[in-house]
């Protein structure tokens, strides 16, 4: 197999940077997503991308792995310009990228993905069993190689893109977001794992919106802002402060990173909703829990376990099982949606954790985005409609929610993350719910609009309406909640008041 | 970003109708009797029945359908109420049960659809066979069905002109006009739109996207027997042959190539026109050169393709337009 007699990246003797990125600009449709930026990656180094939604890390790694080519700018590896015009160039010039969402196909083995399209020409399974084997055990991973990917956990899809990338003599591996879907467990794991392969030389870089963890573990950080590099040196010199500073180009620490906000727990009026033993297949298994009015009910709990999904069954989107399905009571009166529409009409209304997806229609302008939303809301509208209440409804919802978008004409795919996310609330808001759950509502939102979102469910909150507020993120949980509902295995297992510390709350939600 | 990126993008309609004028200039000047207003006039006749199935089947391709069932709803009915007229049976009941007749068959396929979650493709494949069969074996078992001599009228109508425009193309520029009006200005033609963009999230949104479905393939059947009776009268008989031709795949070769995305939620009533202007100056210049009708298919075929490769050449769709939000 050629992965065995190939040198190893880490053993070249060639000094200076390994990879130099010079004077590269990246336009799309000529508006600029990355100006002008020098960026340089050191041999075996730990090297940190941070930066708002937009601020163009991601368009920067895609230019280093080959998904896109640079409008201007040169790219040198060892010294030596050269042209990355697709990943597999990328990949001869030792540079891989680990995606988000991974890129194995989810029918094949371990070991099969591991020697995809590198297979010998006689490709004898037993052979390729072995040498992913020795690949997995010299990375020290807890996985088959004969295991289906589709059996594997999200750490687990992560190692076998990792051991991959080992096996392919990546020099340069990039991971998008890495820890996103990681237990805190699988983190050390993970991070254990990066300080390895630095050792042996391999140059890691990672995106992340978590600060910590860039100042724990990397070597170096980068911090863009709007498509240019504000500064880029060695981690010693940044502290969480100065980051969120060069992030957003002013001072909101205090607001966000700082301790949770002084105040008492709203009081509860009255029961909204009561949900008895809730079930769905596996993933949400005798649920009970009960919302109230007029406060802010947070659901924390790891990825997997069913908060999602039982928010989705009591608005409609997610059917629950029909057998011993459980009863979901609103207002005292048991209901069961078959679809969304139902619960809208009765007032629930479930903010979307992945507003791509199921959030917003692309192809559509922001204030026709709002205008469907009216429509679907108000059926006494009748059959003819005016194409000008797009134009009314952008107006309002822009004061409301403080939409920075140029006109109703602009598509929301342009918008930034927080911007798109204000628009799925005001889609949301335009329905009248009593109760709107928000399923991770500051996800990719940059920075600026988390403060923003939150005062804005703050005062849902306030102005009398039942709100739930899912999150994985815990200083958010604590931030927002008057009472905080901890998920495990499908169910609710414990509660606290406001006020709870860390450890209470992650105790729960982990043993 | 946005004025500047719409205004300056060139998109498949613009070049569609860039390459019809430079083919329709080409041709005027090289063909003798091209550019005479009868030819013009008579090139548009062609097309018109594809042009009018088209923007029923760009309603529902715009909902992230297609409907093959469309050629056999526009002949089977059709002849099948001729045959009844002429047997006896009152115009207006014979018309009726061929109006429950497309109905049924729109709830059906929008139930196939819809409900049981059959992909539109094979549900629409398989119930255009079934009418096609059903009412062959009941009823319709010639391939011609002259026009009833009550009807005479209506041949008569739809072979004169208005103005001296052929009232063939009067019927499809009203149609157009129709399917315009609805799938723009009507709380149905915007869900329409929505639910073709992005399914999942006119759910969440609160749309009736199963009933809005079922309401596309009825209108689309509703239109394809509608369409049938005109194309009926203007060649004066019902010919229950076109189901074997090829003319389905005229259909959606006009409304593709006008730049109607088949992903859905993406295209326009001018689109439907812009891809019928280029097919008949074509299709007319190529029978007036005496191109044998083999090559015509293979013009046609390559036009398609052209277009579609232009189209993704301007306006490329590569991850990074796709998520513009995460840049």
């Amino acid at each position: 197999m050629n992965a065995m007699n190939m040198p190893l990246g880490g053993q070249e003797t060639t000094t200076g940077p390994l990879v130099k990125m010079k004077g590269i600009t990246k336009e799309y449709h000529g508006v600029p997503a990355v100006k002008n930026v020098d960026f340089t990656l050191e041999r075996g180094e730990v090297h940190a991308l941070l930066g708002e939604n937009g601020a163009g890390k991601s368009t920067l790694t895609k230019m280093l792995s080959g998904v896109t080519n640079p409008t201007h700018g040169v790219i040198e590896v060892d010294g030596k310009e050269v042209r990355i015009g697709s990943p597999s160039d990328a990949r001869d010039l030792g540079i891989v990228m680990v995606y988000q969402e991974t890129s194995l196909v989810s029918s094949m083995s371990v070991g099969q993905n591991l020697f995809l399209g590198d297979e010998a020409r006689f490709n004898k399974l037993r052979d390729l069993y072995i040498q992913a084997q020795v690949i997995l055990h010299s990375l020290n991973f807890d996985v088959n190689p004969w295991d289906q990917v589709d059996t594997l956990g999200a750490a687990q899809k992560q190692m076998v893109e990792i051991a991959r990338a080992v096996r392919q003599n990546a020099r340069v591996i990039i991971f998008d977001e890495p820890t996103a879907t990681l237990t805190p467990e699988e983190r050390a794991h993970f991070f254990s794992l990066i300080g390895r392969l630095r050792n042996q030389g391999v140059t890691i870089v990672f995106i992340t919106h978590a600060l910590e963890e860039a100042l724990n573990v990397s070597d170096r950080i980068t911090i863009l802002r709007d498509g240019e590099i504000v500064t880029s040196d060695v981690t010693s010199n940044f502290t969480q402060d100065s980051i969120v500073r060069d992030m957003v180009g002013r001072d909101l620490t205090e607001e966000l990173y700082g301790h949770v906000e002084k105040r008492e727990a709203r009081q509860a009026k009255g029961e909204v909703l009561s949900v008895e033993n809730l079930s769905l297949g596996s993933i949400v298994r005798n649920n009970s829990f009960t919302i109230y009015g007029g406060q802010i009910t947070g659901f924390f709990g790891l990825v997997g376990s069913g908060r999602t999904e039982a928010a989705k069954i009591v608005s409609g989107v997610l059917k629950r099982n029909f057998f011993h399905g459980g009863t979901v009571r609103l207002g005292g009166k048991p209901v069961r949606y078959r679809v969304p529409l139902q619960a809208m009409r009765d007032g629930i209304v479930y903010v979307t954790e992945d507003r791509k997806i199921e959030g917003f229609f692309e192809t559509m302008s922001i204030g026709e985005n709002l205008h469907i939303a009216d429509l679907a809301a108000s059926p006494e509208k009748g059959s003819v409609i005016r194409m000008s209440e797009a134009k009314e409804l952008f107006k309002v919802w822009k004061e409301k929610l403080s939409i920075r978008a140029m006109s109703a004409e602009a598509k929301v795919l342009e918008l930034s993350g927080g911007n798109q996310q204000k628009v799925v609330i005001a889609k949301s808001l335009l329905q009248k719910p009593k109760l709107i759950i928000f399923d991770e509502p500051t996800r990719g939102v940059d920075v600026g609009a988390i403060a923003e979102i939150h005062k804005i469910i703050n005062e849902l909150a306030d102005s009398g309406m039942a709100v739930v507020v899912i999150s994985s993120y815990l200083p958010e949980i604590q931030h927002l909640s008057d009472r905080i509902l901890v998920n495990r295995g499908g169910r609710v297992v414990a509660e606290f008041p406001r006020g709870a510390t860390d450890d209470e709350i992650m105790f729960a939600s982990v043993h | 970003m946005s004025v500047k990126s719409s205004i300056g993008r060139l998109d498949q309609e613009k070049v569609v109708l860039v390459i019809s004028a430079a083919m329709f200039l080409i041709f005027a000047m090289t063909l003798n009797g091209f550019a005479t207003i009868p030819n013009i006039l008579s090139l548009f006749q062609s097309v018109s029945i594809i042009g009018a199935l088209g923007l029923g089947m760009a309603i529902v391709i715009i909902g992230r359908g297609i409907d093959l069932s469309m050629i056999a709803v526009m002949v089977m009915p059709v002849a099948w109420s001729f045959m009844q007229i002429a047997d006896g049976m009152p115009v207006s009941m014979a018309f009726g049960f061929a109006i429950l007749i497309a109905v049924g068959l729109g709830l059906l396929n929008g139930w196939l659809v819809a409900f049981v979650e059959v992909p539109s493709i094979f549900a629409t494949l398989a119930t255009g066979m079934i009418l096609f069969g059903g009412m062959q074996y009941i009823k319709v078992q010639s391939d011609i069905i002259q026009l009833p001599p009550v009807l005479e009228w209506f041949n008569t109508v739809m072979t004169r002109t208005t103005l001296g425009v052929p009232n063939s193309m009067v019927f499809l520029l009203v149609l157009s006009a129709i399917v315009w009006l609805f799938l723009r200005f009507t709380r149905q033609g915007r869900f329409i739109y929505a639910i073709g963009d992005n399914p999942m999230a006119a759910r969440t949104t609160g749309l009736p996207v199963r009933q809005i479905v079922v309401l596309q393939y009825v209108l689309a059947a509703v239109l394809a027997l509608f369409v049938g009776n005109v194309l009926a009268a203007m060649v004066d008989s019902a010919n229950t042959r076109l189901f074997y031709s090829n003319m389905m795949y005229d259909v959606i070769l006009v409304v593709v190539l006008g730049g109607v995305g088949l992903g859905g939620g993406k295209g326009r009533i001018s689109n439907v026109l812009a891809g019928t202007a280029l097919i008949g100056i074509l299709v007319n210049g190529m029978t007036i050169l005496d191109v044998s009708y083999m090559v015509q298919n293979l013009v046609k075929a390559s036009v398609l393709l052209l277009a579609l490769v232009v189209d993704s050449l301007i306006n490329p769709r590569d991850e990074q337009t796709s998520q513009q939000g995460d840049i």
